[in-house]
């Protein structure tokens, strides 16, 4: 035995008990792997204790799980219940408050993702954001997305369908974003109505035409925000703006003289049909399980938002059952988690300690995952080729997360205790395979790892620090 | 009022379309399996240029930026947006008498005059899609005729595929951003590195080497496109670790702006001087889809064309006397349409404009074949196609970069030779 091999590095508290890694094919596992921003210990722990059917029903409903540990951490960030008017009085944009708002909002993101119990609704709230994409980064929607997460994506993540289309569609950011404010009779603008039939609802092929583009650009004239005053931010419908015609979408014939019916009506045959749910299952699935689900497990979310009229509760049972679980190929292990599920799981699972976000939105700055910043309507892609290849930035992620060099953020001393004190340097992978990886840990990368240890010179903390950096580099921990 | 609307932001929205990218696991295999199989040795086209690469994604508006001012359908569709003729007021500058150039492109001039930079007008797209996504697909993928196709690679993967590196084939071709563009989908050796001048191994560096070993034996044992990304990524920080780009001073003057888009033209610049081989550098430009508050003279596209312009034009002086080492292409998913619409914007349309420069371009032109903007020669209210994108991307790699295998890059179609890069 070598010297090296002998040192074993020692804390002052007490060494953490080596967990037994889960079977990797347990569904609690792929539930809290599946169904949070990353397994942890704890996670886990306590979701077995619940099993299976009680931990699934406590995060679908969010509302029945305590969670002011978070909202203590949130209290001060005083921007996230204000409407707009008391949010463009108390941070002038004329002293950056828009900005100033817009960063209280990236915060509380993550924030969010790491410390909600509520983590199956803030993987929703995650899905909806890009589903309903608004660039929060640019002018008055600065203001107007803080108001849309609250009102519109975090109000409705797991209710019903309808109610979150309807809410999005007078979202003032969305107006905004999407143009429907300027849309008036007479001169329509297609902005909103493409994006409502091709991102929103139906997808792409999901069997409308140019026609129907701009039928439902008239049905939504008129539909627009308030500017200023008391009520600046939020919808309104200006009567003299609607075109009051007879209209035709998807073949149905809506008759003249309708107000804000004609929009109404027109969210009623889109949150309802086929085409919707088939296009909202297989994001879901993608997003959950696997880019290439299995059809029978698309199918059957589908049929599920379908029969329950798009409760969004009951179709996430679907998509997180075990069949959905039990029916995924050998290749969904190599689902990419996307940056900032990279990020947030990092943190869960060295039980990192964060004091002041910015420095976390630095990082996701160089993975390209900012929240809120995406530009386009489309949302961040969820897919393993438009992220797979930017591979450095997780590398100096997580070598600078455990080398405190993120700003605000530290993996104290007793965190690092907790994962390897007191475990000797043969142990360290096998060790970490439990309390980082929850046993998933790849054979190869597991060897690595370990090969990595055995070389170290001397194990101490600084070695510790950077044998969990590089598990954290692996590709193992790229994949959810 | 609390709330401005879109034509008084006091700054325009940059906003980023960059491209959404899909390669499947399944189809991120091939990259295991390329087309050609190549030694390490040195390919013989070392003197090939570097193929730059500007996707304006969200339709830039042809129409406002090269401007048809001679046909006089152009102000009947557009009232209040037109940019005016040459000597009115913020009038077009005059590129051949009928064309005229948007006063804020006015840096664009020069290398114009100088044969460097050439147009193509009403170029586009055979898919009818007004969609961007769906567009940007089946245009980076090169299969307009198939949209649907399925069809995972990127056209400029593809050409990669089927040459020999032109030099050690390290690092073939980036993308300046955090996320790789669906045309580099399956392309060897390839990155997104959004600062090549940052692209630095973190950690000690006494522990350095036995991290990277063990990385290395990990992501050989993943799936594309991690794995192949992995090796890559290990290489080209030693490979960019050797070029200065502190200390890089632009040649004759060059002045690059502070902006994103002009700090990436200079570190593309930096590269191609470096001389490491790099094929292809690939930029998204996002935030040209102009719904409302469209601003060509004065305004958000003027502001971003300016940035543009400029841009563009540092480029193009840093690189004056190697434009053989270079050639430039930049193009949008589609147009938009020849009517604005009641919100001083564009809807979705078709032909759009393309961009040419650099080595082999023939400028000082506008090329192609003007459909009009008649009522009948409308393409369901949208400027027609004439030029097909594909024909003058065949052009830039037959012709400018050479060795291609334009069957393979745009499997089904057959190029209509056009001139304008020979």
């Amino acid at each position: 035995m070598t010297p090296s091999a002998q040192q074993s590095f020692t804390s002052t508290s007490l060494p953490g008990s080596i967990a037994v890694a889960p079977s990797p094919s347990s569904d609690v596992l792929a539930l809290v792997r599946r169904g949070t921003f990353g397994f942890s210990v704890p996670e886990f722990e306590r979701a077995s204790a619940m099993g299976f059917h009680a931990c699934r029903a406590e995060q679908l409903a969010p509302a029945s799980i305590d969670d002011s540990a978070l909202d203590g951490l949130l209290a001060s960030y005083s921007s996230l219940s204000m409407d707009v008017p008391t949010l463009v009085a108390t941070f002038p944009q004329s002293g950056g408050g828009d900005a100033f708002v817009a960063g209280e909002l990236r915060s509380a993101r993550v924030l969010r993702a790491r410390h909600s119990k509520r983590q199956l609704l803030e993987r929703m709230v995650e899905f909806w954001t890009d589903h309903f994409n608004i660039d929060g980064n640019s002018g008055p929607l600065r203001y107007l997305k803080t108001v849309d997460d609250r009102e519109v994506v975090r109000a409705h993540a797991l209710g019903r369908f309808r109610d979150l289309l309807g809410a999005s569609a007078r979202s003032g950011a969305m107006l905004y974003y999407l143009d429907n404010y300027t849309n008036v009779v007479g001169a329509p603008n297609e902005n909103y109505a493409r994006e409502l039939m091709e991102l929103h609802t139906l997808g792409v092929s999901g069997g409308y035409t140019e026609m129907d583009v701009q039928e439902v650009a008239r049905c939504f004239t008129g539909w627009t925000l308030r500017l200023g005053g008391a009520s600046a931010g939020e919808f309104f419908f200006r009567a003299s703006d609607h075109d009051t015609g007879p209209k035709s979408v998807l073949g149905q014939p809506i008759p003249a003289g309708g107000g804000t019916t004609d929009g109404e009506t027109v969210l009623d045959l889109l949150a309802t049909h086929p085409s919707t749910a088939a296009h909202l299952a297989s994001k879901l699935c993608t997003y959950f399980l696997f880019y290439n689900a299995p059809r029978s497990a698309v199918d059957r979310v589908a049929a599920r938002f379908l029969q329950t009229g798009g409760d969004l509760a009951a179709t996430m049972e679907e998509v997180l059952c075990r069949e959905s679980f039990r029916g995924l190929p050998i290749e969904s292990t190599y689902k990419l988690k996307r940056p900032l599920h990279l990020v947030i799981s990092a943190l869960r699972a060295t039980d990192a300690t964060t004091s002041q976000p910015m420095g976390l939105i630095e990082e996701l700055r160089k993975l390209g995952h900012v929240p809120f910043a995406w530009g386009a309507p489309n949302g961040y892609p969820d897919a393993l080729g438009a992220w797979g290849s930017n591979l450095l930035p997780r590398w100096s992620y997580a070598s600078d997360l455990l080398d405190g060099q993120v700003s605000g953020t530290r993996v104290s001393s007793a965190s690092l205790n907790a994962l390897l004190g007191g475990v000797p340097p043969a142990m360290v992978a096998e060790t970490l395979d439990a309390r980082l990886f929850g046993g998933t840990l790849a054979a190869v990368d597991r060897a690595e790892l370990q090969a990595f240890v055995s070389g170290v010179p001397v194990w101490n903390g600084a070695a510790a620090r950077e044998a969990i950096a590089l598990a954290l580099s692996l590709p193992s921990f790229q994949f959810v | 009022m609390y709330l401005q609307p879109k034509n008084e932001c006091a700054e325009y929205a940059r906003l980023s379309r960059r491209g959404f990218l899909g390669a499947s696991a399944a189809g991120a295999a091939a990259l295991c399996s390329p087309r050609l199989a190549f030694s390490n040795s040195r390919g013989s086209g070392s003197a090939r240029p570097t193929v730059i690469g500007l996707f304006l994604r969200g339709a830039m508006d042809g129409l406002s930026v090269v401007v048809p001012y001679g046909d006089s359908d152009l102000y009947v569709h557009r009232p209040t947006l037109a940019v005016p003729p040459p000597g009115a007021a913020s009038g077009a500058l005059d590129l051949d008498g009928f064309f005229g150039l948007n006063p804020n492109a006015a840096a664009l001039m020069p290398a114009y005059q100088a044969g460097t930079l050439g147009f193509v007008h009403a170029c586009g797209s055979t898919d009818p899609s007004r969609s961007h996504f769906s567009a940007m697909q089946s245009m980076e993928t090169g299969t307009p005729d198939h949209p649907g196709s399925g069809e995972v690679s990127g056209w400029l993967a593809r050409h990669l595929q089927s040459v020999a590196p032109s030099g050690s084939g390290v690092l073939r071709a980036i993308s300046v951003d955090e996320l790789l563009p669906r045309v580099l989908a399956l392309a060897p050796s390839s990155l997104p590195i959004p600062e090549p001048a940052d692209f630095l191994f973190p950690g000690a560096a006494v522990s350095a080497a036995a991290r990277r070993d063990a990385l290395e034996g990990a992501y050989a044992a993943t799936i594309p496109p991690l794995a192949p990304a992995a090796v890559s990524s290990l290489e080209a920080i030693d490979l960019l670790g050797g070029v200065d780009f502190a200390g890089y001073v632009p040649a004759n003057g060059a002045v690059y702006g502070a902006d994103p888009f002009s700090q990436a033209m200079r570190s593309i610049a930096v590269l191609i001087k470096a001389g490491i081989g790099l094929e292809v550098a690939h930029y998204d430009y996002g935030g040209w889809d102009h719904h409302s508050a469209q601003g060509p003279i004065q305004g958000t596209l003027a502001g971003m064309l300016a940035s543009l312009s400029e841009g563009l034009a540092a480029l193009r002086l840093d690189m004056q006397g190697r434009e053989s080492e270079y050639v430039l292409y930049a193009k949008s998913e589609f147009g938009r349409r020849a009517a604005e619409n009641g919100s001083a914007g564009t809807d979705h349309g078709s032909g759009g404009m393309m961009m040419v420069m650099g080595k082999g371009v023939v400028g000082g032109q506008v090329h192609g074949s003007w459909p009009t903007l008649q009522a009948a020669a409308l393409d369901e209210g949208d400027l027609a196609v004439t030029t097909d994108y594909r024909d003058v991307l065949a052009e830039i790699l037959t012709n400018a970069v050479g060795g291609t295998d334009l069957s393979y890059v745009f499997s089904g179609h057959a190029p209509t030779p056009l001139g304008v890069v020979l």
